[in-house]
């Protein structure tokens, strides 16, 4: 089949589909409406993917890109968002029914979406390029005829593209109405999806009337929304709310400390391990500050890892802690492996029974005693640096007083002198 | 060409309160640079261990787009750049897994782009929130036919900084998708850090050197073609992600077509000096008897082990690559010099290692490799037989 029609549109090659094919009158059909509707080819991206419909790449004197099976939906997409800043762009993406098969998903995120952009499945029920194999939106009366998967139902990706929010969706059987879904389509603002039946003399139907009998009935459906306008906005820096944290006071410390923090999940732990080596930095010492927790970040243990050096620290592992703060039986069972004779280990007064390797020493204290679930990892944590005076203690004190929560932070911070010496 | 760009300030001894300290990962650098240096869009699907990055995303990003799945990331982004955007993602192994044969559109329709890969243990789901250096022969070999793609690696919150500046770059002068390779622990651990160590970054855009008859594929500069989007008024252009000539029309085995893919791999490797980034830390200028090689994360522990060992007398140079695809020659020079070598990397059986000497390894080339945990500064110094020597 060659073509004469709408040169500006279509470049002047010839066109490759076998002899019956129907994908050429699509391609027409849509040639027509967009010059119809005042498109130059500088304002039409062509996306096209893999199989029979891939074949219009070349065809269009637009511009054009050519990916992957089953993927110009999502391609388009991009396309389309991508260009909807400048005005009357327009995307058209091609599929065919396998492709579509494959990138169903993408179909459906495209009619949710609603970015305007049109895309054309050119179903000829089959796999033209590989043998005629059935495709997921091969009908029911197509696989009955040719005695294949006959049980399984096909997809209706009319019904599921309108059921996921697409603008405008219609299948046509006949050219008699290509050109009026063609039209609506393209005029319509938002994702507009046309399935067009197509025959493949090769592996299929051979004759019109017989392929719109074993199509799904012609139907059309709008979804009355906005289409979703893309916007691309400055945004300020993120350092802009990186707080700057200030030396205001001097460590007591000569060589580098790690120091564990052990609890559970919703203790506060993490932000204990942020608040210490926030306080490490006020007092003029390099700092790191490792979370570690179970992917269900709601339930189990909290492990915070801080390291304290008045050196630069590039390595930010810790094997060795010297200093083990434990609160719940959680936290214990995930570091009690890591804990050596050289930990100095501080342990609320409840988990002491669970000890039972060596450690350098043990400090014994009724945190959970002193103060709820919440607060006991800020406690015991403030309390073991007073005893190993890293640095002075106010320095933590100044970060939890600079926090939104400060009360009760704070409120902690006033039990501390509860737990003794 | 010297090519040592990043020189580390390596101590700070004393508090200085004009110091911009602050607690920060390597995700909010990496994303701040990115956008500095022209990326506008970031294209997400959260995956641990680079949520930080999808969240700082969403915060920076000019736009920012929540996909579905990986391979709507990749497709979504091959989109965006066609039509003049930057676009960025992270994932992890299992999304990058999803997205290979979107990447490979990108490399053949010759689309900028960056991809994060936040390393974790593996294999398959492994462990999501285990630290690993174990995708670099992923990357080696994710182009089909064997076609090289930039691979950029921080070592460092400078290297972080100045590395994402070169990505935009690479990915914008030679049309390429870039991958920056990193790992839990580097973009999840916060550390103590002063901006004003960042230098201010130089931002990046598309080559379009036009002369003449423009074909979409036409190289024109650094055997790359000028870069014209889609929805350009001035010029129709052509992108195709099957075998194509200049014209992007699409070929089987003509040579023109075959000549174009071929550029492919030409105009990375003929430049690579251009984008090949490293650091060298040498005791002297001879080269010393030792030599410690690393990337990525190791490089921390790499970098106190130095410090340990030359305090124990033990001569020993440091080299950390921070390109580490395509592999430049020049590695090979710079190791030959030295009697002993230890290559330490967190992966089995030495990735790195693998790609530069395959199978059989050189008798004066010994391996530190561990899973499921860093490398640690005493098992590099371990290595060295007699280090009080």
């Amino acid at each position: 089949m060659t073509t004469t029609v709408q040169p500006q549109m279509l470049t002047d090659k010839k066109f490759p589909f076998c002899p019956g094919c129907g994908h050429g009158i699509a391609i027409n059909n849509l040639a027509r409406v967009l010059l119809e509707q005042g498109y130059k080819p500088e304002d039409i991206t062509v996306v096209s993917d893999i199989g029979c419909s891939g074949l219009i790449d070349p065809l269009f004197a637009t511009h054009t890109i050519h990916g992957l099976h089953g993927r110009s939906p999502a391609l388009g997409l991009g396309v389309a968002m991508g260009l909807q800043q400048k005005p009357r762009k327009k995307t058209i993406a091609f599929i065919g029914d396998g492709g579509a098969t494959i990138g169903l998903q993408h179909i459906l995120e495209d009619a949710r979406r609603n970015v305007d952009m049109t895309l054309i499945v050119l179903n000829n029920l089959l796999y033209g390029m590989t043998g005629g194999q059935i495709s997921g939106l091969s009908t029911q009366k197509y696989k009955e005829i040719i005695d294949f998967e006959k049980d399984i139902p096909p997809f209706d990706i009319i019904k599921l593209a309108h059921a996921s929010g697409a603008r405008y969706a219609a299948r046509v059987n006949s050219p008699k109405g290509m050109q009026d879904a063609l039209r609506k389509a393209i005029e319509t603002p938002g994702f507009a999806i046309v399935e067009i039946a197509s025959m493949c003399p090769s592996y299929g139907v051979k004759r019109l009337n017989d392929l719109i009998e074993l199509m799904h009935e012609e139907e059309s459906y709008e979804n009355p929304r906005p289409e979703t306008r893309i916007v691309f906005e400055e945004k300020p820096s993120l350092f802009d709310k990186q707080p700057v944290i200030t030396a205001e006071f001097s460590p007591h410390m000569e060589t580098r400390k790690g120091i564990l923090i052990a609890g559970s999940a919703g203790g506060g732990v993490q932000s204990v391990g942020k608040f210490l080596a926030t306080a490490g930095i006020k007092a003029g010492l390099h700092t790191t500050m490792k979370g570690e927790y179970p992917i269900t970040v709601g339930t189990g243990f909290s492990v915070a890892e801080v390291i304290l050096d008045k050196k630069d620290i590039h390595y930010t592992g810790l094997e060795n802690p010297g200093i083990a703060v434990v609160v719940t039986e959680d936290g214990w069972h995930k570091i009690k492996k890591r804990i050596t004779p050289q930990t100095t280990l501080y342990i609320d007064e409840k988990l002491t029974g669970l000890v039972d390797v060596p450690v350098r020493e043990m400090i014994v204290k009724p945190f959970s005693k002193i103060v709820n679930r919440k607060s006991v990892a800020l406690l015991a944590t403030a309390y073991m640096l007073k005893r190993e005076q890293f640095f002075p203690p106010e320095a933590l004190k100044k970060v939890l007083e600079n926090h939104r929560l400060k009360d009760i932070f704070l409120a902690t911070w006033e039990r501390l002198e509860l737990v003794g010496d | 060409m010297s090519c040592k760009i990043f020189t580390f300030v390596h101590t700070r001894t004393k508090s200085d309160k004009t110091l911009k300290t602050t607690l920060i990962d390597g995700s909010k650098i990496l994303t701040e640079a990115l956008v500095r240096s022209g990326a506008d869009v970031f294209v997400g699907y959260p995956i641990t261990p680079s949520n930080l990055l999808y969240s700082y995303g969403k915060q920076r990003f000019p736009l920012f787009l929540a996909a579905p799945d990986e391979i709507s990331t990749a497709q979504w982004m091959a989109g965006l750049s066609a039509t003049g955007h930057l676009p960025v993602t992270s994932s992890a192994f299992p999304g990058i897994a999803l997205m290979v044969e979107s990447i490979n559109m990108a490399y053949a329709m010759e689309l900028p782009s960056i991809f994060i890969l936040t390393q974790r243990l593996g294999p398959s789901t492994g462990s999501a929130t285990t630290g690993a250096q174990g995708d670099l022969m992923l990357l080696k070999g994710i182009i089909s036919g064997g076609y090289p793609l930039p691979v950029f690696s921080p070592s460092s919150y400078e290297d972080a900084w100045e590395l994402s500046n070169k990505a935009v770059e690479t990915a914008l002068r030679f049309r390429t998708p870039v991958f920056i390779l990193t790992s839990k622990e580097f973009v999840m651990t916060q550390k103590s850090f002063d901006l004003d160590r960042l230098k201010p970054l130089p931002k990046h855009t598309h080559m379009r050197e036009i002369s003449g008859e423009f074909k979409p594929y036409k190289p024109v500069k650094d055997l790359t073609p000028a870069f014209v989007p889609l929805g350009d008024d001035e010029y129709l252009t052509r992108f195709t992600a099957s075998t194509h000539d200049q014209d992007a029309n699409i070929r089987k085995n003509d040579p023109e077509a075959l000549e174009n893919s071929r550029r492919l791999r030409k105009k990375l490797v003929d430049n690579l000096d251009d984008f090949f980034f490293y650091e060298w830390d040498k005791q002297a200028e001879k080269p010393a008897e030792n030599l410690i090689l690393t990337w990525g994360i190791t490089a921390s522990a790499a970098r106190e082990a130095t410090e340990a060992l030359r305090r124990m007398n033990v001569p020993v140079d440091l080299l950390i690559l921070k390109t580490l695809l395509p592999v430049s020659p020049r590695i090979y020079d710079m190791m030959e010099p030295y009697e002993n070598i230890v290559i330490a990397e967190e992966n089995l059986t030495g990735q790195l290692k693998e790609i530069l000497f395959g199978e059989k390894t050189p008798e004066k080339i010994r391996t530190v490799n561990k899973i499921g945990d860093m490398i640690t500064p005493q098992e590099i110094v371990a290595t060295f037989k007699n280090p009080a020597s």
